[in-house]
């Protein structure tokens, strides 16, 4: 089966390629009766020997209507998927080791569809009803385990609807793909506050509590961590305020790749712990890892912009 | 998973309906104590899916099984056998509720329901039933549902139209499968159900048996005759002959089991028709006179019946021809008419004393006969379904004391003395007469009509047949027996509710001979539609009727008819009603073709603007389309179709023959 698998995942991608929206369609739907389904079959020919064996013309009866809803039921349970409409969603980047979060949004064009299952086997699917001319968004989990971009590979859409004899099934690739951090590790960090141009300061270390002080209060900023707002200030009517901490240095942090002892995973989580720690202190602060160099800043962007370096470090994309 | 694998509340609900009604037809034969097993199980299931109760374990199931199988056995003595069998199926039906605890035990518990619909089929297969047992499966397939985890399937409504809708969309197709689907013989033998109390003739006959059968309204039978129906006293439905009295009983030899068939020759204008028997556990059929029959597996014996093989234990369709001035047996065998002369040693003096004093007064058999018909017909013979008691000699006693009596006694009486007087003579048992249905053309012939009448033999002419009871009581051939009973209400004395008993009321009577009428249609066309009569269907509709017809017409026919299906499920017609919006999708096409792609998300003006750069030769073109399409749907200008199809027409003419002619 395994040699098979580029053949079948080739022709996959001709017949479903990948894209952002994707509508489900008689090209892009498989159905086959399900192991209920079989099971269906066996008790009909049981009843139709029975019909035969006893000459019964209603038992003829009886077991060509439920056949007949059989064949009827394929043409039902096909019409549950086609036309739905899959939309790929924001998907937010995470740590690794905890589970990504992707958001699919399920629009119905016309009809409802009731009892699409979604999700990426072996886990279990996730099944919802998308109302009629309504839309549904969904979460679906995947466990993370290392950092980069994490592809999910083809969405399973399937649907048993309405009785459950015959599976109609999907694969979709919603180009989705979600970043994952290295998984923060706490530790003590060799500080090489701005290296580059003071190298005599080698060796202070920055430590886990009570490096800042409190300075006092300053108005707020878009990009100031909501953590620091004043909020008694602020129920007092005097405005956003945020408290203000400097640090003792007094400079700008420099966290070094280079400078660290360990694996490179276990490097990179370090580096990933102090940017979390020292972004939610609005501690400016520098990040060297070989290659690479981004300078000193505070805020979101510049936290992001880090752990995107320290995700995608050595993977070349 | 476990939150998957359960089972829904819908769903068990649907489960317990559709098991009561699962349940209902069978409560006719079904012992009392499985009525019982049902509430319990029921109550049982409901109380642990509200946490109130356990499963039973191992050992109470294993318990509850044993208990159920030692019911059937104590109630219907035996655990094989169709009733038994029927009745072990419904409690493991039952008890399954017990130990369903995920949807796959669910899914058993609806295969199950299914089948034991069938069965229900084997002890009642009426029109009404048929319709009835949509109900149930509709139960079925609703639980089916019910067990999607949908939004849907937690509302009764939707979830009940959604499986009959598709029960009926079934419907074609099902009809298809039921007309073309080849029928064949049983592929091995199974017990057939045995509770069905079959009144009829049997194997040898008393008055009273006669009296018997006069007091039941059940169908014997249905005829149909091809071109006009004879009229009444003409249809004497001939089952068996009786050629050895002992007495008192009237019975048939065993000589007429395997003599050979007697020979006849046809004479006059044959009479064909069908008839539609109701199971009888006989193996003789009916038919008028000597009759052949296209029938397999039947034969003519040497009384002129016909005779099956097997047992007739389920309704049978027959088509037979009979010539009632048919010559019979005009040179018998010695042994034949050895037996039709056989009497007991002693007995019946008088009745023996009169026969020889016929014999003297009449030498010839036929004057001798029509002396006794008159003799009946003169003295004063009473016909009644009460008459009195009869002593030792009973053929002396209603020759000369009580002189009322019904068919029984006076064939019987007859053949007596005819014997006596040494002409050979037996008595006929079957049916006479019937009820004409005019709403369907045919005969529909009852228990009630019964009759028995005699049968001489005489040089030259072979057998003859005389019904004395014609003389005592014409009315009773002519019109029927509640005529004949007129004067002492005795007819269907004890069924005072049957609408044979109202036939007076014309529009009661009407309403029952066209439900008669239903009913025969259904049994001719529905449950006689077996290998003999699809065929004959088959040939008249289609000519010819081989393997290649019947898979053309199953596979064509479904495909027609699913095709038909699909287009009213999916209504094509009305997927793009925006003509605007199709003549836009047929313009990204043209593009396409041409190298560019809209991107998703791309808006038309957007799409034009690039497709215009890409195509610097046709960028007036397809701006000019742009343009229109953007005016007619988002400036609101007067909608005219009519001019984007123009704009996409200059469109394609200006771009490179070759390729639009791919588009075309």
């Amino acid at each position: 089966m395994a040699a098979f698998k580029p053949y079948w995942n080739r022709w996959l991608s001709r017949r479903i390629p990948v894209a952002a929206s994707v509508r489900l369609n008689q090209r892009r739907i498989f159905i086959i009766p399900s192991q209920v389904g079989l099971a269906f079959m066996a008790a009909l020919l049981l009843m139709l020997l029975a019909a035969i064996n006893y000459q019964n013309s209603l038992a003829y009866a009886l077991t060509f209507l439920l056949s007949s809803v059989f064949v009827v039921a394929i043409l039902h349970t096909y019409r549950n998927l086609a036309g739905l409409i899959l939309k790929a969603g924001a998907a937010p980047a995470v740590f690794a080791g905890e589970p990504a979060t992707f958001r699919v949004r399920l629009e119905s064009s016309a009809r409802a569809h009731q009892a699409v299952s979604l999700g990426w086997p072996p886990a279990a699917l996730q099944t919802l009803d998308v109302p009629a001319a309504g839309q549904v968004e969904c979460q679906l989990n995947l466990p993370t385990t290392q950092r980069g971009w994490l592809r999910p590979g083809r969405l399973r859409v399937e649907s048993r609807f309405p009785l459950g004899i015959l599976v109609a099934w999907s694969w979709v690739d919603l180009d989705q793909q979600v970043l994952v951090y290295p998984r923060p590790l706490a530790g003590d960090l060799p500080l090489s506050a701005g290296a580059s141009d003071d190298q005599e300061e080698e060796g202070s270390r920055a430590h886990g509590q009570g490096v800042d002080d409190y300075q006092g209060l300053k108005s707020y900023q878009p990009g100031d961590s909501k953590r620091r707002l004043h909020w008694k200030a602020y129920s007092r009517g005097q405005g956003l305020l945020v408290k203000d901490f400097a640090s003792i240095t007094g400079r700008d942090l420099y966290l070094d790749f280079e400078s660290l002892g360990g694996d490179v995973e276990a490097r990179l989580s370090l580096l990933c712990h102090w940017v979390l720690q020292l972004s939610e202190r609005q501690q400016p602060f520098a990040l060297s890892l070989p290659g690479q160099v981004l300078a000193a800043n505070t805020g979101e962007l510049h936290r992001d912009a880090c752990l995107r370096a320290l995700a995608l470090f050595g993977r070349g994309v | 998973m476990s939150q998957a694998s359960a089972i829904p509340r819908i769903s068990l609900t649907w489960l317990l309906v559709a098991q009561v009604l699962v349940i209902i037809p069978h409560l006719s034969h079904l012992p009392l104590w499985v009525i019982g097993l049902w509430l319990g199980s029921a109550a049982w299931r409901v109380q642990i899916f509200r946490m109130r109760a356990r499963y039973p374990n191992a050992w109470a199931k294993g318990g509850l099984m044993l208990a159920a199988a030692l019911g059937v056995f104590l109630s219907r003595g035996s655990l094989i056998g169709l009733d038994a069998g029927v009745v072990l199926l419904v409690a493991a039906f039952v008890l399954k509720l017990l130990e369903m605890r995920t949807r796959r035990d669910a899914l058993v518990l609806v295969f199950l329901g299914f089948f034991v619909v069938v069965t229900a089929y084997l002890f009642d297969d009426s029109m009404l039933m048929a319709f009835y047992s949509l109900l149930p499966v509709t139960a079925l397939l609703a639980a089916l549902i019910g067990l999607q985890q949908s939004n849907l399937a937690t509302q009764p409504w939707p979830t009940v139209r959604l499986a009959g809708g598709m029960m009926l969309q079934a419907l074609p197709v099902m009809l298809l499968l039921f007309v073309f689907f080849p029928r064949m013989g049983p592929l091995w033998s199974l017990p057939v159900p045995n509770d069905k109390a079959t009144s009829g003739l049997s194997d040898s006959m008393t008055p009273a048996d006669i009296a018997d059968l006069s007091r039941s309204a059940a169908l014997a039978f249905r005829a149909s005759f091809n071109g006009e129906t004879p009229p009444r006293s003409e249809l004497y439905w001939r089952a068996l002959t009786f050629d050895r009295f002992d007495g008192r009983r009237w019975s048939q030899s065993d000589y007429a089991e395997f003599a050979p068939a007697a020979q006849w020759q046809k004479q006059g204008e044959p009479v064909s028709y069908s008839i539609v028997m109701q199971p009888s556990s006989q193996r003789w059929l009916f038919a008028l006179d000597v009759a052949e029959t296209t029938l397999e597996q039947t034969r003519q014996m040497s009384d002129f019946r016909l005779q099956r093989r097997q047992p007739v234990d389920r309704s049978l369709i027959y088509q037979a021809t009979s010539w009632p001035q048919a010559l019979r047996e005009t040179q018998p065998s010695t042994e034949s008419l050895r037996r039709a002369l056989q009497l007991p040693e002693q007995g019946e003096p008088r009745s023996r004393a009169w026969a020889e004093q016929l014999k003297r007064d009449y030498p010839q058999p036929e004057q001798l006969v029509q002396a006794m018909l008159s003799h009946f017909n003169q003295q004063p013979f009473a016909y009644t379904l009460r008459p009195p008691a009869l002593g030792q000699n009973n053929i002396d006693d209603f020759l000369f004391e009580t002189r009322s009596g019904f068919c029984a006694h006076y064939a019987g009486a007859m053949t007596y003395v005819l014997r006596a007087a040494g002409i050979p003579a037996r008595v006929v048992a079957g049916y006479q007469g019937g009820e004409y249905n005019p709403a369907g053309n045919y005969v529909q012939v009852r228990q009630f009509d019964a009759h028995a009448w005699v049968e001489y033999w005489q040089s030259g002419r072979g057998w003859v047949s005389v019904d004395p009871t014609f003389q005592v009581a014409p009315e009773r051939i002519e019109s029927g027996l509640e005529d004949a009973l007129s004067g002492e209400q005795t007819f269907l004395e004890d069924s005072p509710f049957s609408p044979l008993r109202y036939r007076n009321l014309s529009w009661l009577n009407e309403l029952r001979l066209a439900w008669d009428n239903i009913n025969y249609g259904w049994q001719r066309w529905v449950l006689g539609y077996q290998s003999q009569q699809q065929l004959e269907f088959l040939q008249r509709w289609l000519g010819r009727v081989d393997a290649q017809t019947l898979v053309m017409g199953l596979v064509g026919g479904g495909g027609l008819l699913l095709g038909l299906l699909a287009l009213w499920l999916f209504k094509p017609w009305q997927r793009e009603r925006d003509p605007q919006q199709r003549v836009f999708q047929r313009f990204e096409r043209l593009l396409a073709r041409h190298g560019v792609t809209r991107q998703p998300g791309e808006g038309p003006r957007d799409y034009a603007a690039r497709a215009a750069l890409q195509l610097p030769a046709q960028a007036q073109a397809i701006q000019a389309f742009a343009l229109a399409f953007e005016a007619q749907r988002y400036a609101g200008q007067a909608t005219s179709v009519a001019e984007l199809h123009l704009c996409l027409r200059a469109l394609r003419l200006s771009l490179p023959w070759r390729l639009t002619r791919l588009e075309s």
